[in-house]
């Protein structure tokens, strides 16, 4: 019965794309291939990290095994996917700021020209969150509200917590930051109204939809689809902001025709309902497909940007 | 509570599609968690791909029933290897061995059982009643409150399984040192990595826990067989005295009513964790018993503690997550992630968007209890058989599991040479009368009491005049203070260190 499912589904979805499938070109993949997530399990890199390994096996002809390895916000999942000789079957999905920001700060033995980035398929979120419960909705009121009471917010990485650093030099706040454990100890401080507002890596998805978490400004270079009327730091004047993109990334020179079968199939699963749902519905991450050499040239203008709010 | 949703989703909850669902989960828990080394977040992670095809109902209730399914089949292993299946069965090896080596296992396992199962039914109707009005409370504990309930914990905890205050000091001092390594919680920067980045993340518990705790035991075990030749794992056999009388069961029920309090307590409170749970709920069992020395040499009522607390925590946890969305524990911040690939914000919204869904969760977690007891009850006999196999072959075995599940973590061969390096350390430990039960859990609690502290630091601006206002922090602060002067006493009094030890350490 589940089997029968299964490929009704599978014949549904390969009548739906057309000849993509029947259009593979090479024998690539010959085995099992092998996607590395640099998180936990539960998280909103993992939840898109199986879904997309799901979609992409349809396309693959393939299994295509999901692999957690977390540690140090996806560093040691890098440093062991740089000394990788899978060629290409074993790849990364995951954010990018442990290239774009991590090296910066820590010894890592890994560089951006150790990696190939194949496909980016969702847009990072980072944003300002308060509670509603707050007498401040919008960045502006905090910013007002912070003239004349101390304030406190919740940083998740030291990124975040150098750009309101300096947001709050500038705007003279009298600002205290508490580390916390990442988007699930960030939650409970933020609706237990513990700090007046906090950084949010993609959690808010979760609290915005009932009106107990609100968000106050994007840390993103663009406005989120889906909170339309938040503007980013940079409309509002502050010159920062935090780019990130969940990318397909291997290690540099793999052959030819992985290269091409996985970005194919990035593209297939950007272009995939079930891929789209999980990720546009339920973590409120834009999907998009963004190819091998404009994501090339991202990451490294993204580090140089990051190199310069760091070097303040 | 809607009488028409409540019909509807025992309906739900027993149709053939969710027995079948649900039975499956706790199967495939109960033997994960017989198999020490595999733990249940790898399995609840490995697990939720294939809910995919699933109804929302039943993938969260097969999930649920598999994680209730770890908490009882760890007491197996727990009890017949003295390996726990799971960290938060380490407790029940205190008691649980030793009554089987004494001849009965099958009274060690049954109670184990209904511990478990009790423990897990009467947790799952506290939650049905009080999740919705009650998640409230946790908001009021902020990170004054948990900075206050983890000393506490740290201080309970080594009080009470060190068999010397020195010993015990130095064993909880090696676990904080421990928990420092790692990347800064704030700066981001590396502490004691000494370059390594598999370190920056700090020691994997996984490791260090299995380490310690299961492969260590291994290197006793083997000591052991090279003098003794006799099993190291029990037989179960059918002997008169390996009978659960209905007297000595009664004598456990007030350890596994506490035990389920301590564990619900415990489970509702964001980030404690079943390991604290059970290892409370132990001490205090302890703590009230007329004959405390009985304990560790063989008493059910140390089984029936740390079981119930063990399996209460699983649904306790998730109190917050369905009152807040906030998960207690690991396990419940995966079942969050099952929720969101089906579509369901888990909070208090999912009360008034989708009662039915709820409520059928909630009489599949009872349904989920029950098939516990049934499979327990009819596959003691056939988890047991593990024990049939003479060690030299066990130890293999369980080592490999060890080595197994430190690879399924995805850790790689540095999480290999941490587990062989804290197995030769809980080796040394038990050698040397040290409670590895203490650096454990001093290991474990030190990043959390470390980020609380810190934060309850920064926030009051270094002003204690902040505590005035929170007196659940003010009580957990004196409780603490009233542990450290007691065990000082003690200590003090008897001129040597402290008497009747934990026979853990």
């Amino acid at each position: 019965m589940k089997k029968k499912l299964i490929t009704t589904a599978l014949s549904t979805l390969a009548i739906a794309v057309g000849g993509v499938t029947a259009a593979q070109a090479s024998d690539w993949p010959e085995r099992p291939v092998t996607m590395v997530i640099g998180f936990n399990p539960g998280g909103s890199t993992d939840i898109q990290g199986r879904v997309l390994a799901n979609v992409m096996e349809d396309y693959l002809g393939q299994p295509v095994n999901v692999v957690n390895q977390p540690g140090a916000g996806s560093a040691v999942a890098f440093t062991r996917l740089a000394n990788n000789t899978d060629e290409g079957y074993t790849f990364l999905f995951g954010g990018t700021t442990a290239l774009t920001f991590t090296p910066i700060i820590t010894d890592v033995d890994y560089e951006i020209d150790d990696f190939e980035y194949l496909a980016a398929v969702a847009i990072g979120q980072n944003a300002i969150v308060t509670s509603a419960e707050q007498p401040f909705e919008t960045f502006d009121d905090i910013i007002e509200y912070g003239q004349d009471n101390p304030m406190t917010y919740a940083q998740q990485t030291a990124l975040d917590q150098a750009i309101i650093e300096n947001v709050a030099e500038e705007a003279g706040l009298d600002l205290s930051i508490v580390p916390t454990g990442g988007g699930g100890g960030m939650a409970p401080l933020v609706l237990g109204k513990e700090v007046d507002f906090a950084y949010s890596g993609g959690t808010h998805a979760q609290y915005t939809p009932s009106g107990e978490m609100v968000v106050a400004a994007f840390l993103s270079a663009e406005r989120s689809p889906f909170y339309p009327d938040v503007p980013t730091l940079m409309e509002l004047g502050y010159d920062y902001s935090i780019e990130d993109y969940r990318t397909i990334i291997v290690p540099a020179g793999i052959p030819d025709e992985a290269r091409e079968a996985l970005i194919a199939a990035a593209e297939y699963a950007s272009e995939s309902e079930r891929f789209r749902e999980t990720t546009e519905d339920n973590t409120f991450f834009p999907v998009v497909f963004i190819g091998q050499d404009e994501m090339e040239d991202n990451i490294r203008r993204i580090r140089a940007a990051t190199e310069e709010v760091m070097g303040d | 509570m809607n009488m028409d949703f409540v019909a509807g989703a025992i309906g739900e909850a027993l149709s053939i599609s969710s027995l079948i669902g649900i039975g499956g989960g706790v199967l495939l828990g109960y033997i994960i968690g017989v198999i020490p080394g595999l733990n249940r977040s790898v399995a609840i992670a490995i697990a939720i791909p294939l809910t995919f095809y699933m109804s929302p109902f039943i993938a969260i209730s097969f999930l649920i029933g598999l994680s209730k399914g770890t908490a009882a089949g760890s007491a197996v292993s727990a009890i017949l290897l003295n390996a726990p299946g799971e960290a938060s069965s380490a407790a029940t090896c205190l008691d649980g061995y030793p009554l089987a080596r004494q001849g009965r296992p099958r009274t060690a396992l049954k109670v184990g059982l209904f511990a478990s199962v009790l423990g897990d039914i009467l947790a799952t109707t506290i939650l049905i009643f009080v999740a919705i009005p009650f998640a409230r409370v946790a908001l009021m504990f902020g990170p004054y409150e948990m900075a206050a309930i983890l000393a506490f914990a740290l201080v309970f905890i080594a009080g009470l399984s060190s068999g010397s205050l020195f010993k015990g000091l130095a064993a909880g001092g090696l676990g904080i040192f421990l928990g420092t390594i790692g990347l800064d919680a704030q700066t981001g920067l590396p502490r004691m990595t000494f370059g390594y980045t598999e370190l920056m993340d700090g020691m994997p518990l996984i490791a260090v826990a299995i380490g310690t705790l299961a492969l260590s035991e291994m290197f006793v075990q083997s000591e052991r067989l090279r003098y003794e030749r006799d099993s190291m794992s029990v037989k179960l056999d059918n002997s008169d005295k390996d009978k659960l009388g209905w007297k000595e069961f009664l004598t456990t029920v007030p350890s596994i009513f506490r035990g389920t309090a301590v564990g619900t307590v415990v489970g509702a409170l964001p980030g404690l964790g079943p390991s604290v749970g059970s290892f409370m709920s132990y001490g205090m069992a302890k703590k009230a018993s007329k004959t405390p020395e009985r304990f560790g040499k063989g008493a059910p009522e140390g089984i029936a503690a740390s079981e119930s607390a063990d399996n209460a925590v699983i649904p306790a946890a998730l109190i917050p997550l369905f009152g807040l969305g906030i998960p207690g524990n690991v396990s419940a911040a995966l079942l969050v992630g099952a929720f969101a690939i089906h579509g369901i914000t888990v909070g208090p919204l999912l009360l008034r968007d989708e009662p039915e869904l709820l409520y059928s969760i909630f009489a599949g977690m009872i349904v989920a209890s029950l098939i516990m007891l049934v499979l327990g009850w009819f596959g003691l006999r056939i988890f047991a058989q593990i024990t049939r196999v003479p060690p030299h072959i066990v130890i293999p075995i369980v080592i490999f599991f060890c080595l197994s599940g430190i690879m399924l973590q995805g850790y790689g061969p540095f999480g290999l040479i941490v587990l062989v390096a804290f197995a030769l350390v809980g080796f040394v430990m038990k050698r040397y009368d040290y409670s590895f039960v203490t650096f454990l859990v001093a290991f474990i609690i030190t990043p959390m009491l470390e980020l609380n502290l810190r934060q309850s630091i920064i926030l009051s601006r270094g002003d204690p005049m902040v505590l005035m206002n929170r007196p659940i922090a003010v009580f957990f602060i004196v409780c603490t203070i009233i542990a450290l002067v007691m065990l000082a006493w003690r200590t003090m009094k008897k001129g040597k260190p402290v008497a009747g030890a934990d026979p853990a350490a």
